[in-house]
């Protein structure tokens, strides 16, 4: 398996031009190429089957309605898809935080009680195991603020504030925390081949 | 800013954490900078291979159907939108370029009166000139007229108007924007960049200025609806001035 993926520039802007014409054929190639990834981050981000499918359908929504700013020059299309979903999963935790502090307020539960069944947790225990592998190259302070940054949405300066570190520091783990990752993926890339 | 200052402020550009204005400078520093440029490739390859490794997972079968059945639904939706009356559809692109003509000359005039003639007199026309627009909005589709006042940041002269029509994409309508400046005493080149709040910038054709005043104008197929706001740099990269962009 190739992790690390030079993806076409040109294509990619084909693509999105073709999704953005109303190409159905274009919609399934985006669907095939990256709903696993935003699914996944569903799970890791928002923790359970019904809310990580509901993150893959606003995030083609969402796509499909700014497609037309797509940039090549300006981005890989992969990042462009996955920051979307990561946005729109960040949207939905602070909503999900928001309304259960006023939930909690007033002392009504939860209609629609989003803790993860038998079946979902094993996905999220599987899930948990290949981040922890996947993240074991790293030092345990470049892991935490990647992990606060990305899937916490937290921005550096918070992540300072919580880890009590200066915010310049942030900034260099979770650089050399994404260079780490890329050179790792592309040792087991060379290694597939 | 320098590559030093840029590269230690792209992981935050990447995860789109950075504020408005830090993160226009970011992408100014690295339409120009191939090294940078570089940088930032590495660090998308890093998120991609964090993606690739922490969260891929099958989503349930079903889900594909859901999803694409979705995006069917959206652009059936869209092709809903009302039909202009019959009189007004024949000859669409005539139409349009017509139309398009019309609006430029009532912005020249509203522009020209913004800078030369008494306010009351603005007044009288600006009541006109919204009959005008809602006729002409009417005409093209129903879309909106957007417009700005171009404000000169400190120590600058630039100011000037910005007006926008949205289009419909969808539906082969043209959008359009015109920006008209002055800046007594300078002659030279300058940049309209249109700004939306997720970040996402428009760069127009540069504007030269010839005895303190010049225009630019694009005529595109882009959905320019979600910029709202407009800054004008000159050569050297700086913001000389900027507009809040509302509808008219």
């Amino acid at each position: 398996m190739h992790l690390v993926r030079t993806d076409d520039p040109g294509a990619d802007a084909a693509l999105m031009t073709a999704f953005a014409g109303r190409d159905e054929r274009a919609a399934g190639a985006l669907y095939d190429r990256f709903a696993s990834r935003i699914y996944g981050l569903g799970i890791v981000m928002l923790g359970n089957d019904q809310a990580a499918q509901d993150l893959v359908q606003d995030t083609f929504m969402k796509l499909v309605r700014t497609a037309e700013r797509f940039d090549p020059a300006r981005g890989r299309l992969e990042t462009w898809v996955l920051l979307t979903a990561r946005s729109l999963a960040i949207d939905g935790l602070r909503r999900r935080v928001l309304e259960s502090r006023s939930l909690h307020a007033v002392g009504i539960p939860r209609e629609d009680d989003p803790s993860p069944g038998p079946e979902e947790r094993a996905t999220v225990a599987d899930l948990s195991a290949r981040a922890r592998r996947a993240m074991a190259v790293l030092s345990p302070e470049q892991r935490s603020a990647l992990e606060l940054a990305y899937f916490g949405g937290r921005t550096t300066a918070e992540v300072a504030a919580l880890e009590g570190i200066p915010q310049g520091t942030v900034k260099t783990r979770i650089r050399a925390a994404l260079l780490r990752l890329r050179d790792e993926m592309a040792k087991e890339a060379d290694h597939d081949v | 800013m320098t590559c030093e200052e840029v590269r230690e402020l792209l992981p935050e550009h990447l995860l789109s954490s950075l504020d408005e204005v830090t993160d226009a400078d970011v992408r100014r520093h690295l339409r120009g900078c191939a090294a940078c440029r570089d940088e930032r490739m590495k660090l998308e390859e890093g998120v991609a291979a964090l993606s690739r490794a922490v969260h891929d997972q099958d989503p349930p079968d079903e889900l594909r159907d859901r999803v694409l059945g979705a995006l069917e639904e959206e652009w059936k939706d869209a092709e809903r939108v009302p039909v202009a009356p019959r009189a007004l559809t024949r000859s669409r692109s005539r139409s349009v370029w017509t139309a398009v003509a019309a609006a430029i000359a009532v912005v020249l005039v509203a522009g020209s009166l913004a800078w030369g003639s008494a306010q009351a007199h603005k007044a009288q026309l600006a009541s006109a000139n919204a009959g005008s627009y809602r006729d002409l909005l009417s005409f093209l589709g129903g879309k909106e007229f957007r417009v700005g006042t171009i404000n000169p940041s400190p120590g600058s002269t630039v100011q000037g108007q910005v007006l926008l029509y949205d289009g419909d994409a969808h539906h082969g309508w043209s959008s359009w924007g015109l920006v008209l400046v002055k800046a007594p005493g300078f002659d030279g080149k300058a940049t309209a960049t249109l700004l939306g709040p997720d970040g996402d910038a428009y760069t127009w054709p540069p504007i030269s200025f010839h005895d303190g005043q010049g225009a630019a104008w694009i005529v595109t197929h882009k959905d320019m609806t979600a910029y709202d706001r407009l800054t004008i740099t000159s050569s050297d990269g700086s913001v000389v001035a900027s507009a809040s962009i509302h509808p008219a």
